[in-house]
């Protein structure tokens, strides 16, 4: 949509930031992320960690919704297999490195990912849906059990370490900002990268056909599983950062209310786009901070009317859904497209 | 033996409650292939609606006495000299309860049957041809609105319903061992089969049964053949959330009333799931089998482990029949 961006060659088109206007983005957008831990309040730094988490989350099932066209209502699951992991790793190392037990929870998340993702060779649309969240249904009553106990808590939910980082430990919130975002930037990096790939196309293939896929040669078993395991990890890395970022961590946390979230935020957004995750995150995560404060606005501080706030809030949330997948099934991501389409032709065409 | 055969009868009867509200789902999926994830909550508002028709209306002070407590002449007669918990006492305290339990159950269904369409109408219509992703998600988001009005509307405490049958204890032996239920768990076996009957036998002899069956057949094709296929789908959403209202009242008069009851819908997708999305009798099977299996491992492995049978169950039928027990594979083309 960029006028006069002129390509030579292959490998331009395929870059990351294959047109000035992008870089531009980045660049900006980098900068707008150095300067928020500087400007922002507490409350504020806590919104942003939580939302960069999710965008971790919301990228890695990306991967697998939004690419691969493989429907999941279990990634709260994995969410909780890497924050029960972080929690169980710093009993033993209290002074593990916060990349290392990064590592770790995303190969744990991710070999679940691998055991939830094969039903999908069998099965797939709903029945994927159902078995992935009767996954996450299993996964959370385990963790709940008596026997896990001294390892996850039980059902009572446990207290989350905070990170060391060269032992220094990370506390207040402009602390773990630095931890938590610049991890985001490089995951949500590196699943750009990988849609411009030979992995990346198979996985776009699966989605507009998998029988065609098939015949054209790509393995099935192969690619689903390999997208199951990434998406997976990202969701185990979102929920290292969580247990990293939150003071303590509940089985309730990760049922299908973060699943079903997750998923919202992706279709908010836009599902198979790549700033998707990030428009739908923000926006999803946000409505409710908006809401709490217009209900404290009108109410004035009326504490009588502060019990209707909860079923008002899920209302409009549940309203919000339904008139995204009505009004825009495309997501945010459509409506930033047709204003930078507008931009660029004005005034000649709308 | 006794003990087993006590808990597998338990588990019927809560299998057929099961199959009660998924017909509900499978209705809607046959007719208009979208996968109702709200259908849960679609039943708290059939209990919520009976709790206003049986429960609030009836003390409200407009309404005449006998609504509340109806004691005819004969009646008192025949509680003369009745003990408490027999059988002659009960099924007495249930005619005492009777106007206002046909109120509620009447209320329930026609408020529930026009919620039913209107969720049909605002929410529903405008997706026809969209993708069955973003269908499930409405019905997702759909969970939401309903829990929060229901909260919104009715207070979120748990209250107590009149029980749709007499509750008094059946006691007999089998196998030489004590054997009992109670009797209101065997009117709601009795109400959840003769419904799950009924709408079979309207699905194959009447007008509409057969213009839902061909809608579900093929929709285009119905559509040339001159079938209002909008009606249908109403119908669908209409049937699912009246059998929904009677689900409701069951559920609410046997596990209390709460806004947590939405969550039973989710098991029972489970069900409906492995039974096969598109065929009644696999999902009735279905059913009976995870009630049974529920029970059972409630028996011997104690009840948090039967918070998951269901899901557990679901998991091995999709992989061994990857479209449940009796679910016809989907044919694709390229």
């Amino acid at each position: 949509m960029i006028i006069g961006e002129y390509k030579t060659d292959y490998g331009q088109d395929e870059g990351i930031w294959n047109t000035w206007a992008k870089k531009l983005g980045f660049v900006v957008a980098l900068l707008l992320l150095l300067l928020i831990p500087f400007i922002g309040n507490d409350y504020q730094l806590l919104m942003a960690g939580q939302i960069a988490i999710f965008v971790i989350a919301v990228v890695g099932l990306n991967v697998l919704v939004g690419y691969t066209g493989l429907m999941s209502l279990g990634h709260g699951a994995f969410f909780a297999l890497g924050a029960y992991t972080t929690v169980a790793l710093h009993q033993f190392f209290p002074h593990l490195f916060p990349l290392i037990t990064l590592i770790i929870s995303m190969v744990v998340a991710g070999f679940f990912g691998f055991l939830f993702g094969l039903p999908s060779l069998r099965v797939k649309g709903l029945y994927l849906a159902v078995a992935t969240l009767s996954a996450n249904f299993i996964v959370l009553f385990f963790i709940r059990q008596d026997w896990l106990e001294h390892l996850t808590g039980g059902r009572g939910g446990i207290e989350t370490p905070n990170a060391y980082f060269f032992g220094t430990e990370l506390i207040t919130n402009q602390q773990k900002y630095f931890l938590i975002v610049p991890i985001a930037i490089v995951m949500f990096l590196f699943a750009q990268n990988l849609f411009r790939s030979r992995f990346g196309r198979a996985l776009i293939a699966i989605r507009d056909n998998d029988h065609s896929a098939e015949i054209l040669g790509i393995s099935l078993f192969n690619y689903k599983l390999k997208s199951f395991v990434i998406s997976a990890a990202y969701c185990g890395a979102a929920g290292t950062l969580w247990a990293y970022f939150f003071p303590a961590i509940l089985p309730e946390d990760f049922g299908l209310n973060m699943s079903i979230t997750l998923l919202i935020c992706l279709v908010a957004g836009g599902m198979g786009r790549s700033l998707g995750p990030i428009f739908g995150t923000i926006l999803i995560l946000m409505v409710p901070e908006l809401l709490k404060m217009g209900a404290f606005y009108f109410s004035e501080g009326n504490a009588s009317a502060q019990i209707y706030f909860s079923p008002i809030r899920d209302i409009v949330f549940g309203l919000m859904i339904i008139g995204f997948l009505i009004f825009e099934p495309m997501g945010l991501v459509s409506i930033w497209d047709r204003f930078w389409r507008f931009i660029n032709r004005w005034p000649f065409a709308k | 033996m006794g003990q087993f055969s006590q808990y597998v009868m338990n588990g019927i009867m809560n299998g057929s409650v099961y199959a009660l509200i998924a017909l509900g789902i499978v209705s809607i999926f046959k007719s208009t292939k979208v996968v109702n994830f709200a259908q849960g909550h679609v039943i708290m508002f059939g209990a919520y609606f009976y709790f206003t028709f049986s429960v609030m209306l009836p003390e409200a002070t407009f309404m005449p006495d006998w609504v509340l407590k109806w004691e005819p002449e004969w009646l008192a007669a025949y509680k003369e000299g009745a003990l408490m918990f027999s059988p002659k006492a009960a099924i007495a305290g249930w005619v005492n309860n009777l106007p206002r339990i046909i109120l509620g159950i009447i209320g329930a269904v026609i408020c529930n049957g026009i919620l039913g369409l209107l969720i049909e109408r605002v929410f529903m219509r405008p997706l026809l041809g969209q993708s069955s992703f973003a269908m499930i998600l409405c019905t997702i988001g759909l969970i939401w609105v309903l829990e929060g009005s229901a909260s919104l509307i009715w207070t979120a405490d748990v209250d107590q319903v009149p029980p749709l049958g007499p509750n008094f204890p059946i006691r007999f032996t089998l196998f030489g061992e004590q054997v009992f239920f109670f009797s209101a768990s065997v009117v709601n076996f009795g109400l959840a089969l003769f419904l799950f009957g009924l709408l079979m036998l309207v699905l194959r002899f009447t007008r509409s049964g057969v213009a839902i069956r061909a809608t579900a057949e093929d929709q285009s094709t119905a559509y040339a053949m001159g079938i209002n296929v909008p009606a249908v789908f109403s119908s669908a959403w209409v049937i699912a959330s009246t059998t929904g209202a009677f689900a409701g009242a069951i559920l609410a008069s046997r596990n209390g009333l709460s806004p947590t009851l939405g969550l039973f819908g989710l098991s029972v997708l489970a069900i409906v799931l492995m039974g096969g999305l598109d065929s009644f009798l696999g999902v009735l099977i279905a059913a009976m089998l995870v009630g049974i299996f529920e029970s059972l491992t409630q028996w011997q492995l104690g009840g948090e482990i039967a918070e998951i049978v269901p899901y557990v169950l679901v998991l091995i039928v999709i992989i061994w029949r990857p479209n449940g027990l009796l679910g016809q594979a989907e044919i694709e083309r390229i």
